[in-house]
């Protein structure tokens, strides 16, 4: 006990006498505490008051109305089938590219991950466009506005997820192992049943709450496909910019926060659980070359399917950007581009300069972060992984809540109404898009010998300068890959950030809402396409300037990997 | 019992790619491997052994040429179906099954009743030392066990042909060393024919009945371990098998049994094995490490050299010598305690064991 007490006192002192690690670990925390757990708490805590006194009152309000119970069935059902289909057919597209040996499998990658850089309500806008009322299968799948229609979308807004997730899971299983099946003399059936579909099953459950946490904190396809079929997380949105009741805003935000994070929380149990995926030495491809055509012909279908579905929304989108009025007038113009530039020029520059902002500051600190919490020992390291973590599972509406409650007026903790300025843009997006990067950064840091810092300090360098000058170059893949990340989502985010914003600061996003919600489809799709491609080129960009930087960087990370 | 002709390689090729990138990893590779024997197909990495294994196994489809076993052609017959069984480099074993599903796992998939896999998994797992392991997670067993447990997945099925995909590579060098003789004994004892891929020579030479040399998808010696030791058929196989001194020579006179060869003005003798080598003809004269005698300088009719480096190993002594033409051969020389010893700097004079010489026919830049 004594032992351990000095040693902890061992351990802060060290750290006293590093002002700079210090510093950083109270700056860290002090920015976590505002910008992240500060918001959440407001949201409970305004749940739970009701005339001025703590209560139950608003849920057991919002428990009795059949109006608020219906929602909150409504996004469990919307849930469950998203996550089961996205999951069904992630699991193929993985399957068909990492067993089969399907041509083309770069397109297709291409093809199903490509939902995952536009705003996933650019599909409900293609959907609208098809099947809609003016749209060209009017009436194919019935009335789009309602569970089919955003089943639909959701699937392939969110599939990506879990084809990802899987990807990983499928390609680390060793096909040594199916080999090893199959000269014991398993059938391709067997081998499928007692080898790949058993080891893969973690990351099965894993890929659909992922889904599954997705579709109920989906915002903007709801919004605009919901019709009478009403999701909580719109509900949220209505009662408190419709309603101005915070209180069961919040309340409801509460009932759409505690699935997610029970999801969450189980995924990642599952995740860390000492899964039995084994990483295998050399991969070797050849049993896949002698698939039988039982087991190619379903699986291609499917993949040729979804792709051709993906492909379908967005060239419809492309397509509807292009004409005089959609479904009426087919002539070739850009005068939807003319009229979309001079209503939306402003949001535009808003978006670019917001997010110019965000990807350097949510790159650096995501990284920084994982770098004290994966490499440096000080009280409440847990906790800063925690609380840094938090915002990925929180549904973007709770967020948008909870930053209206804490920064509209200013507090001990924030001096400053932080509302209606764009800081409060940026502070969300950077809070929002950290936990993608800081889980990349953590992943390569731990392919990194320890040792090699400690070399630097060896050498009489600081925390801050082996920050600067050792880990942060080892680990610039991750960094460029957070910065990607963080670029991408907040030029494509809605559901937390159009709470926040205002007048004086608009985004991209919530403008091609408004168009949507003005039936100028037409000019909603030509704002799409332009947002889809300032992400495409910057990912380009960025893509370059990895490959640029990461061929200086390959020696370093190859030798830390061997450890 | 009369050894007969049991797995049958017939101008086995694989050509990986197409046109401009077609790569020939195996090349028309033909071999006989008799009921009981254990063959190993030894090589550089990139030599084709492996590519050559897993046609046996069927995960590979050859280009061309036949897999016979037991006068079956295995060529169009899945892997699933095949008489074969495989111990992998990395095990393989399913790390979601305990030890003793993953033995039991061929005989459940042959539908066997209950009773009767349960008797031949314990009888096999106490035949190999893995009792009371059976309900075990593979990861909880050592380097060691997990390479039985694989071993014991495979013979459970009594395949007509056993192959091993490098199997002991992954252990550390003493238990690579114990498991290797219990594989050996194993495979006698239960006399089941073996194919074994290594790329280590100590491996092959002690496992094995036959050794199959391969570089660049060929053949190039076929031999027992002796046999390829003593009489490499080439360069590559001298110098791959064990340490060797080649000297450029030249044939210069020869009886029934030996050649006279020239190699720096001095007549050196070796046993004459080629009989397709004449008088006249360019050689080059295999010296083992140990076929050589160190004396000090005296005697004129011996080749001139001096100790450059001199390194004691307890068991041995390893000279670097440098002789005329100034080449270094590297002599080991056994029980040093008892011997003249030569400190670095010596001139000395150099006999060989003219017994142990081996001469070569001369190879257009052959590699050394």
């Amino acid at each position: 006990m004594n032992n351990k007490h000095s040693e902890r006192m061992g351990d802060f002192k060290k750290m006293v006498g590093e002002p700079f690690l210090l510093v950083s670990i109270i700056v860290v925390f002090y920015l976590l505490i505002v910008f992240v757990i500060f918001p959440i708490y407001k949201v409970v805590k305004t749940s739970f008051v009701y005339d001025g006194h703590v209560s139950f009152r608003n849920y057991a309000e919002v428990l009795s109305h059949d109006y608020y119970i219906r929602p909150l069935w409504n996004s469990m059902i919307l849930g469950l089938l998203v996550a089961t289909i996205g999951t069904v057919i992630g699991f193929v597209f993985a399957y068909a590219i990492t067993r089969t040996p399907m041509k083309g499998k770069t397109v297709f990658r291409l093809v199903a991950t490509f939902p995952m850089v536009s705003p996933p309500f650019v599909v409900a806008l293609a959907c609208i466009l098809l099947f809609g009322r003016a749209g060209i299968f009017k009436g194919a799948i019935g009335n789009i506005y309602g569970l089919t229609g955003l089943t639909i979308v959701e699937v392939i807004a969110y599939s990506p997820t879990a084809f990802l997730s899987l990807f990983g899971i499928l390609q680390s299983i060793d096909p040594a192992l199916e080999e090893a099946a199959m000269v014991c003399g398993a059938s391709r059936g067997k081998v499928f049943r007692s080898i790949i579909l058993p080891l893969a099953t973690p990351g099965v459950v894993s890929a659909w709450l992922l889904v599954f946490i997705q579709s109920l904190a989906d915002f903007g396809n709801p919004m605009i496909l919901s019709g009478n079929f009403s999701v909580l997380s719109v509900q949220a949105y209505l009662q408190i910019t419709g309603m101005n009741d915070l209180a069961r805003g919040s309340t409801l935000a509460i009932l759409l926060l505690i699935p997610t994070l029970l999801a969450f929380y189980t995924q990642k149990y599952l995740v860390s659980k000492k899964s039995f995926v084994t990483v295998t030495g050399k991969p070797t491809a050849s049993t896949i070359k002698n698939l039988e055509w039982y087991v190619k012909l379903p699986v291609y279908v499917v993949c040729v399917f979804f792709a051709g579905v993906v492909v379908l929304f967005y060239g419809m989108v492309v397509w509807g950007s292009f004409q005089r009025l959609w479904g009426i007038d087919k002539t070739f113009t850009l005068q939807n581009y003319v009229q979309m530039w001079a209503v939306g020029k402003d949001y535009i520059r808003d978006s670019l300069i917001i997010a110019a902002i965000v990807t350097p500051i949510c790159g650096l600190l995501s990284m920084f972060i994982a770098y004290l919490v994966t490499r440096k020992r000080f009280f409440g390291r847990g906790l800063m992984e925690f609380s840094a973590m938090l915002t990925f599972a929180v549904p973007g509406t709770v967020v948008g809540i909870g930053y209206i409650l804490a920064f509209n007026t200013s507090s001990a903790l924030m001096p400053v109404t932080l509302t209606g300025t764009a800081t409060i843009i940026i502070a969300l997006l950077i809070f929002r898009n950290l936990p993608v990067g800081i889980r990349n950064g953590i992943a390569a840091l731990q392919q990194i010998d320890p040792s090699i810092e400690e070399a630097s300090i060896d050498c009489g360098a600081n925390s801050g300068t082996t920050f600067w000058r050792i880990t942060l170059p080892m680990i610039t893949p991750a960094l460029f890959s957070g910065l990607a990340n963080s670029f991408v989502r907040s030029m494509t985010a809605i559901s937390a950030v159009i709470f926040v914003v205002s007048g004086g600061w608009n985004l991209i996003t919530v403008a091609i809402l408004g168009f949507v919600d003005n039936s100028q489809y037409a000019q909603a799709a030509a704002m799409s396409i332009l947002l889809i491609a300032i992400v495409l080129i910057a990912l380009f960009l960025m893509q370059l300037a990895t490959d640029r930087v990461g061929k200086g960087m390959k020696v370093g990370l190859m030798e830390g990997e061997q450890s | 019992m009369k050894k007969t002709d049991y797995l049958l390689l017939k101008e086995l090729t694989k050509v990986f790619g197409e046109g401009k990138s077609a790569f020939t990893a195996v090349d028309h590779v033909s071999l006989t491997v008799q009921e009981g024997d254990l063959v190993t197909l030894l090589g550089p990495s990139g030599c084709g052994k492996t590519t050559t294994l897993r046609m046996i196994a069927g995960f590979n489809t050859p280009t061309s040429g036949e897999v016979l076993i037991d006068d079956v052609r295995m060529n169009d017959i899945p892997p699933n179906k095949r008489p074969t069984a495989m111990v992998f480099q990395n095990y393989a074993l399913f790390p979601h099954m305990t030890v003793f599903e993953n033995i039991a796992y061929g005989l459940e998939i042959e539908k066997l009743p209950k009773e009767e896999i349960r008797r031949k998994v314990d009888a096999l797992m106490h035949q190999i030392s893995l009792d009371g392991l059976g309900n075990r997670q593979p990861r909880q067993l050592s380097g060691g066990q997990q390479q039985r447990v694989s071993l014991a997945r495979a013979m459970i099925l009594e395949p007509k042909v056993l192959l091993f995909d490098e199997p002991l590579s992954n252990l550390d060098a003493k238990l690579r060393m114990s498991t290797r003789l219990e594989i050996r004994k194993l495979q006698q004892r239960v006399g089941i024919t073996s194919v074994y891929v290594t790329h280590d020579q100590e491996e092959a030479m002690t496992l094995s009945d036959k050794v199959v040399i391969m570089d660049r998808g060929t053949i190039q010696q076929i031999g027992t371990p002796s046999e390829i030791y003593s009489h490499p058929k080439n360069r590559f196989v001298a110098d791959f098998i064990g340490k060797a001194n080649l000297l450029e020579a030249k044939v210069v006179d020869m009886t029934n049994d030996a050649f006279s060869v020239e190699f720096s003005g001095k007549r050196i003798t070796a046993p004459r094995w080629n009989k397709e080598i004449k008088v006249g003809d360019d050689v080059t004269v295999v010296v083992r490490p140990e076929a050589v005698i160190i004396q000090p300088k005296g005697n004129n009719d011996l080749l001139d050299g001096v100790i450059t480096n001199a390194v004691y190993f307890g068991s041995q002594m390893l000279y670097e010598i440098q002789i005329p033409n100034k080449q270094i051969l590297q002599i080991e020389v056994a029980d040093p305690q008892y011997q003249p010893q030569f400190p670095q700097g010596s001139k000395v004079s150099i006999a060989f064991k003219n017994r142990s010489l081996h001469v070569l026919p001369w190879e257009q830049g052959g590699n050394v």
